[in-house]
């Protein structure tokens, strides 16, 4: 049975994201999927989803309404308010949606990205063997851009079975500094300016997206530390590159594949979606760990 | 959480600029340094040495990417630590650099970018003589990167260099044809440049429905020639 749902409303930057396309940085292409990937797989989880794909939404949320068939939805990410047919349901969680049903995500107390998953299978192509959304190269998703109102999202298939599934409890490691390995360039800064990026907060600002995220530097830590461009490198998501005017910015997954601004640090794996979720004002602060201990968290954190 | 404090640098780090140089990129790649300036020698030993580990595939490496003067190698941290992955990577440093064959791509291109005079300008030339001699001989697609299918082409001889413009251009369409710094670069989309623009060719090294998105390798020579 044909089943969709109609976008009522998306705020800016929702997007269709599944695993990205990793392995393409060669063509120029970086990897893209989800900025938190731990909430995108746990809202798979709930909705019992047979593959990874699935909506990226920011803070302002986003409302859908079933148009035809039925499904499962599973939401997670930050902490957003949803209802369904206007009644109040928990979060994260699962809801069963029936034709003519309303699903409506509203901002929340924390967090900047939220994630829908569904029992059944997004019906859009794959391009370059990934439906997940590049803005930045205008790949995947629906026509490589942004969600928006009037859309129309079809499924294929009947579905797979929804296992009860206990969200987990929350809170849990939410605060706490950022950890970084020392980046490709920390040699490029000198002794005090790497002494002095760690352990002084940074603030996260509202100049954010899934290419990267700009910081402020209020103690000035950068102010001065003219290190001239060099030559470019490739990027991965986390890297912390300082610009020109000292300004800090974080690259997330959109990040463009190569640059030239010199990078202290690199947020490791096991803390990218937690920095991914800090909403501007905030106050980070980044402490150095070892590869090897990076490799222990990651190794801990999983599922 | 351990100590912070005292983390050591990246142990390649605390021996000088020696090269070539492997140091972790995050915990999941490490980026093997051939040089730490531009220059055909360094570029010349990055595809190699891509080359090498694309034949010799070494347990938990998932992608190797070469850049300007550096590879990139990302690696699943579940089945290779750093340290033997280090190792594997140094023993593989050596060797001959002896290029393979690789493809001739003639690329036929309009000079009519709107920076064409200035840049003539600033090399003293004719845009007649400035055509003539930024395609004579042909160039090296150097990498790819900064966006999807963007090559860098190089070297042309010293004579032939002009820095950026001061300016960046938010967007100057995909088969934009450009030019800076020794090299000649083509977009393959929508980019924002501070290169001159000096023409245009339709050819585009970027179809995402392609099963390989790009046509140019990096070795691969390019020659380029006044479109009909």
């Amino acid at each position: 049975m044909s089943c969709s749902l109609k976008v009522d409303r998306a705020g800016p930057l929702c997007t269709v994201q599944d695993g990205g396309r990793p392995n393409l940085l060669a063509h120029g292409i970086s990897a893209s999927g989800p900025m938190d990937i731990g909430a995108h797989r746990l809202a798979g989880t709930l909705a019992g989803a047979c593959d990874e794909t699935g909506i990226e939404f920011t803070r302002a949320g986003l409302d859908l309404q079933v148009e035809s068939g039925g499904l499962f939805a599973g939401w997670a990410g930050g902490a957003f308010e949803v209802r369904v047919n206007g009644e109040h349901r928990p979060w994260p969680g699962v809801g069963r949606l029936a034709a003519g049903d309303r699903l409506n995500i509203m901002p929340g107390a924390a967090g900047n990205y939220g994630y829908l998953r569904f029992n059944k299978v997004l019906d859009l192509p794959m391009v370059l063997g990934s439906r997940a959304t590049s803005t930045r190269a205008r790949l995947g998703g629906l026509e490589g851009r942004a969600l928006r109102a009037g859309d129309v999202l079809r499924f294929a298939g009947e579905g797979g079975h929804v296992q009860s599934v206990v969200p987990p409890n929350q809170a849990a490691d939410c605060a706490g500094a950022i950890r970084i390995t020392w980046g490709i360039h920390a040699d490029r800064f000198a002794a005090e300016t790497r002494r002095n990026f760690v352990g002084t907060p940074f603030r996260v600002t509202n100049a954010m997206d899934r290419m990267g995220v700009r910081l402020a530097d209020e103690k000035g830590v950068f102010a001065g530390s003219s290190i001239l461009s060099l030559i470019s490198d490739p990027i991965l998501p986390g890297d912390v590159q300082i610009l020109g005017d000292g300004t800090p910015i974080v690259l997330m997954r959109d990040h463009q594949p190569t640059g030239g601004y010199p990078r202290i640090g690199t947020i490791i794996s096991a803390d990218l979606d937690r920095f991914a979720q800090m909403r501007p004002g905030e106050e980070v602060v980044f402490v150095p760990v070892s590869v090897d201990h990076a490799h222990r968290l990651m190794r801990s954190a999983k599922p | 959480m351990e100590q912070p404090s005292n983390q050591p640098l990246p142990s390649g780090k605390r021996h000088g600029p020696t090269l070539p140089q492997i140091v972790p990129l995050g915990d999941f790649a490490l980026l093997v340094r051939f040089g730490q300036s531009l220059d055909d020698s360094a570029n010349r030993a990055v595809l190699a040495f891509a080359a090498r580990l694309e034949a010799d595939g070494i347990a938990g490496v998932v992608e190797i990417a070469p850049s300007l003067v550096s590879v990139l190698v990302r690696y699943d941290p579940a089945l290779v630590g750093l340290a033997r992955l280090s190792g594997e990577l140094a023993l593989r440093l050596g060797g001959s650099d002896a290029p393979g064959e690789n493809r001739t791509h003639r690329i036929a291109v309009r000079f009519d970018g709107p920076d064409l005079g200035e840049v003539a300008d600033l090399l003293g030339l004719s845009i007649d003589a400035f055509v003539e001699l930024h395609n004579r001989g042909g160039l090296r697609v150097l990498t790819t990167g900064f966006a999807p299918g963007f090559v860098y082409c190089g070297f042309h001889e010293t004579a032939l260099t002009v820095p950026r413009r001061t300016l960046v251009r938010p967007e100057v369409a995909a088969g934009s044809v450009l030019f800076a710094a020794g090299q000649t670069a083509i977009a393959a989309t929508d980019i924002p440049t501070g290169w001159h623009v000096i023409g245009h060719t339709e050819f585009r090294n970027f179809d995402p429905m392609a099963s390989l998105p790009t046509q140019l390798r990096a070795g691969d020579r390019v020659v380029f020639e006044v479109a009909p």
